[in-house]
């Protein structure tokens, strides 16, 4: 039997008829076509499905999408505002946070929530907060380099 | 050349990919999504060694939903591998299977649960064959046989060079040990996959998550039997391949096969598991070492044999260790080497390239023993190295020619930037300091195989607003090359970055190329780039001739104008010369090169003797650990690394190739990762248990580039990716011997190792 849900994705709201066996990543990927969340294991250990859903970064393949009914939730897409990119991904390009990139929409998504929560994280907090998305890349170093920057609202490296 | 001030080159330029990978807007393999597009799963062996009885597939071909099932008999049964006379996989296994894992039919149907349901209604009766697993124990002749050979030895590969019984008598230190390196998996976060489908007419177009589109297209056209040009491998951006997408992986081909019999396009994309149970691992070896130098530290014979765990088909397992070998003659130019390298095949999955190619296998080896004879010679390990030290325009013992060489210097930046001699000399208890150095080709290598993979073409077009379409076979993974190939057209042409457009990877629409391997993009394709740039620069100076009444030797290109040298005020705007000659004479401008790698070549079968590598790069890590005695539990404090890469064409994304070498993979080869298999089947099969390093897990770093501007390559480029990642192993665990005075000779150096070493000590 499918259930009705109703979802707030990046500020528009989405009715949707779901199999209750879905996973919030596959209905964002597959039913509402945002592709910028990235499955990497299915099973919440690598972090590249994050999002944020009410305020707090969660991995999208471990919420059953009836479980995210009435939430409002914040992809990678619904960062940039207006033409403008967020802090966060303008840092990411400045201090070449990424490479292959299949991590980044995840990654970013964790540091924003860590700002969500803490306006000025040391260095610790910040590793901490991303230490859920796996990178087999960069080894953190630039990541960790642009999150630092937007805390310290500095521009270029 | 030297003098020459860059504009584009050698500038932290961000990637021209960033803002698409930033914004979630860049498509991977996993976001292609095709009109009526079904689910492929493959069904794999469960055993590691067994015949196939019977194979049955009748019910779930009658699963609704289910629109294809294949077997092999769906296929022309072509062996396969990128050296043909190597060939003994299939694409599907139909006599019998060779590793858990390996692959006998597949499924495709409307969505993935009921490709998965389709899967349990194939019935497959085995008859299960004795299985070995123990690469020493396979060689054996009472070994169960793999294949229908003689023995179970793939290859051997045999190198004498010099008189190593002279080297050892004249040797006033001698070292001995066994290593042995585990298999690794490469862990890149998108999973591999591809989407296929094959058109009325026949034409078959692939996306994969390859690194190597133009040889896929080779392989799955000899695989399917059907034409070259019928078959179109696309471009889309590739979460990661390190290696493990070199050349094709049975699921292209399968899906190709689902999509041909469907009539529909097919997804096939592993699962995390799949991943780690079948897709390709570091070859691992047992390497046994002597090493003889003089009192004055010079090392002057070395003696190998390596058993290589060549897994249960041939892919790269003899190239890898020809690497392995080539590396052994190269690094410190010993003169005398003996080396016997045996290439078994067990019933594990089939290894592949993993980024360093046998080199992190051997450099492991051979920079410990380094360091035991620094230790028995009473020398500093820092010291023993610069006396060996590669030195420019030298020849090794087995041919290869060494231009530039900047490894005397990287020492020496190491040794100033850590604080190595006031480290060493006082000493914090259960805190230590270890260097390991790198030699590797820096422009690609020819191993073992014929000579289509190396080379490299580029096509450039100037269109008439003086913008510019740079078309190369090359492969974007993620290491930045369509960023630094764009940089290169753009410093050639005299044009901003921002006016060149780059398609890389398409086979269709981009001329020939090897693709992403052997840190060979920046060299190879980018001296094609750099070429064919310069192509399109001269017939734009020579149409500027007239326009500016002046000799074409007297004009330069740059900023986007062409103007005459010493007379800046005396110019004119490259778009116009672009309009005036596409618009007014007709003549669009088109430049092209092939790049063929001329100054190495394959080593003489029988001697092995050959330049290998047209570019040598080189690299020094110094590591500092702490170590807890109680708990074996090692901690890298840091990392300073000082690399050799003739010239960074993008330092940002330079020192991301040797950062992230240097912390995810080097670290990890080092510390934690291990792929732990029971009768064959893996059972570390999550990210929970198979360790790859984490924001937590990681030391600071520091890196600096030593900038040698090699004579061949493009604004004296040589490549950096894979260097970044072999020696920090070696350093690693020189630096838990100056912590603690033991030895860990396997990896990854577990604490189990630590706490069984230091009770052997005690």
């Amino acid at each position: 039997m499918k259930h009705q849900i109703r979802l707030n994705v990046n500020g528009a709201y989405y009715d949707l008829l779901v199999d209750p066996r879905k996973t919030l990543l596959e209905v964002i990927r597959n039913d509402i076509g945002l592709i910028g969340t990235k499955m990497g294991c299915n099973c919440g250990e690598c972090g590249a499905c994050t999002v944020i859903m009410d305020g707090r970064a969660v991995n999208a393949c471990l919420i059953l999408a009836v479980q995210a009914n009435d939430k409002k939730i914040l992809t990678i897409e619904g960062l940039a505002s207006g033409g403008k990119l967020d802090p966060l991904q303008e840092a990411f390009i400045d201090y070449g946070a990424l490479q292959c990139g299949y991590c980044t929409p995840g990654m970013i998504m964790s540091a924003k929530a860590l700002l969500y929560k803490k306006s000025s994280p040391d260095r610790g907090e910040i590793q901490e907060s991303i230490a859920g998305n796996l990178c087999r890349c960069t080894g953190y170093i630039s990541v960790i380099e642009a999150i630092e920057a937007v805390i310290k609202a500095e521009k270029r490296p | 050349m030297e003098g020459r001030e860059f504009t584009v080159v050698g500038k932290k330029l961000p990637r021209i990919d960033a803002l698409a990978k930033v914004t979630g807007e860049g498509r991977f393999i996993s976001d292609i999504q095709l009109p009526g597009m079904l689910y492929g799963k493959v069904l794999r062996s469960p055993l590691a060694h067994a015949k196939i009885l019977d194979l049955d597939i009748s019910n779930a071909e009658k699963l609704p939903g289910v629109k294809a099932v294949v077997t092999a008999k769906d296929s022309p049964r072509k062996t396969f591998c990128i050296y043909p006379n190597l060939a003994n996989n299939l694409i599907l296994q139909d006599t019998k299977v060779r590793y858990v894992g390996d692959q006998v039919a597949a499924v495709a149907a409307i969505d993935e649960n009921i490709a998965e349901e389709a899967l349990d209604l194939i019935k497959v009766e085995y008859q299960e064959l004795p299985a070995v697993f123990d690469p020493e124990e396979a060689i054996k002749s009472s070994a169960p046989r793999i294949h229908e050979e003689e023995n179970n030895v793939a290859a051997y590969i045999k190198r004498q060079f010099g008189n190593i019984e002279d080297g050892f008598a004249r040797s006033d230190v001698i070292v001995e040990g066994r290593f042995k390196s585990p298999s690794v998996a490469h862990c890149c976060m998108e999973p591999r996959g591809c989407v296929a489908s094959f058109d009325l007419s026949g034409k078959l177009t692939i996306w994969s998550t390859t690194q190597t589109p133009h040889s896929l297209r080779q392989e799955l056209a000899e695989v399917l039997d059907i034409p070259i040009n019928r078959v179109r491998v696309m471009s889309a951006y590739v979460g990661g391949a390190f290696g493990s997408r070199m050349f094709m992986d049975p699921i292209d081909a399968i899906a190709s096969l689902l999509s041909r019999k469907s009539g529909k396009p097919v997804r096939i994309v592993n699962t995390r598991e799949e991943e780690f149970i079948s897709s390709r691992t570091r070859y691992p070896m047992i390497i046994e070492l002597k090493t003889g130098a003089k009192k004055n530290g010079k090392c002057v014979v070395r003696q190998a044999k390596v058993i290589t765990d060549n897994g249960a088909y041939n892919n790269l397992g003899s190239s890898v260790t020809g690497n392995a070998c080539s590396k052994l003659c190269q690094l410190y130019s010993v003169p005398n080497i003996k080396f016997d390298g045996f290439v078994v095949y067990t019933n594990n999955v089939y290894g592949g390239a993993c980024r360093g190619y046998g080199n992190p296998q051997i450099t492991f080896a051979m920079e410990t023993q380094m360091d035991e004879i620094a230790v028995k010679l009473g020398m500093d390990p820092a010291e023993i190295r610069l006396i060996n030290a590669n030195r420019p325009n030298t020849i090794t013992v087995s041919g290869c020619e060494i231009t530039s060489c900047g490894l005397t210097e990287c020492i020496e930046e190491t040794i100033d930037r850590s604080g190595w001699k006031m480290k060493k000399s006082k000493k914090r208890k259960n805190c230590g300091i270890g260097m390991a150095v790198v030699m590797h080709g820096g422009s690609g290598g020819k191993f073992y195989w014929g000579d289509n993979c190396h080379i490299s073409s580029a096509i450039v077009k100037m269109n008439n607003d003086g913008t510019v379409d740079v078309l190369t076979g090359s492969k974007e993974i993620g290491q930045g090359s369509d960023t630094v190939l764009a940089q290169i057209a753009a410093e050639e042409l005299g044009v901003l970055l921002e006016d060149i457009n780059i398609l890389s990877g398409d086979t269709d629409a981009t001329p020939p190329c090897g693709g992403a391997w052997g840190s060979r993009q920046t060299f190879t394709a980018g001296i094609a780039v750099k070429s064919a740039a310069a192509d399109v620069r001269r017939q734009l100076l020579s149409i500027a001739t007239d326009m500016l009444e002046a000799r074409i030797d007297d004009l330069e290109a740059k900023n986007g104008m062409i103007s005459i040298k010493d007379y800046p005020e005396k110019a004119v705007p490259i778009s116009t010369v672009a309009s005036v000659s596409y618009t007014h004479l007709g003549t669009p401008i088109i430049g092209k090169s092939i790049n063929n790698d001329p100054w190495s070549s394959t080593p003489d079968p029988v001697t092995g003797f050959g330049n290998v590598s047209s570019a040598y790069s080189f690299g020094v890590q110094v590591a500092e650990v702490e170590v807890d005695t109680d708990t074996g539990i090692v901690r890298p404090v840091k990392i300073t690394c000082a690399y050799d890469l003739g010239r960074a064409i993008n330092p940002l994304l330079a020192k991301g190739q040797v950062v992230g070498g240097t912390l995810s993979m080097g670290l990890g080869y080092a510390l934690t990762e291990n792929l732990v298999r029971k009768k064959g089947k893996v059972q570390n099969i999550s990210f929970l248990d198979y360790k790859i390093l984490t924001a937590l897990d990681i030391c600071d770093i520091e890196c600096v580039f030593v900038e040698t501007n090699d004579g061949r390559g493009p604004f004296g480029a040589k490549g950096i990716g894979e260097p970044a990642m072999i020696p920090t192993a070696a350093a690693i665990s020189n630096a838990i011997y100056d912590a603690i005075g033991v030895r860990v000779k396997e990896l990854p150096i577990t604490p189990e190792r630590i706490l069984k070493a230091l009770k052997e000590k005690s």
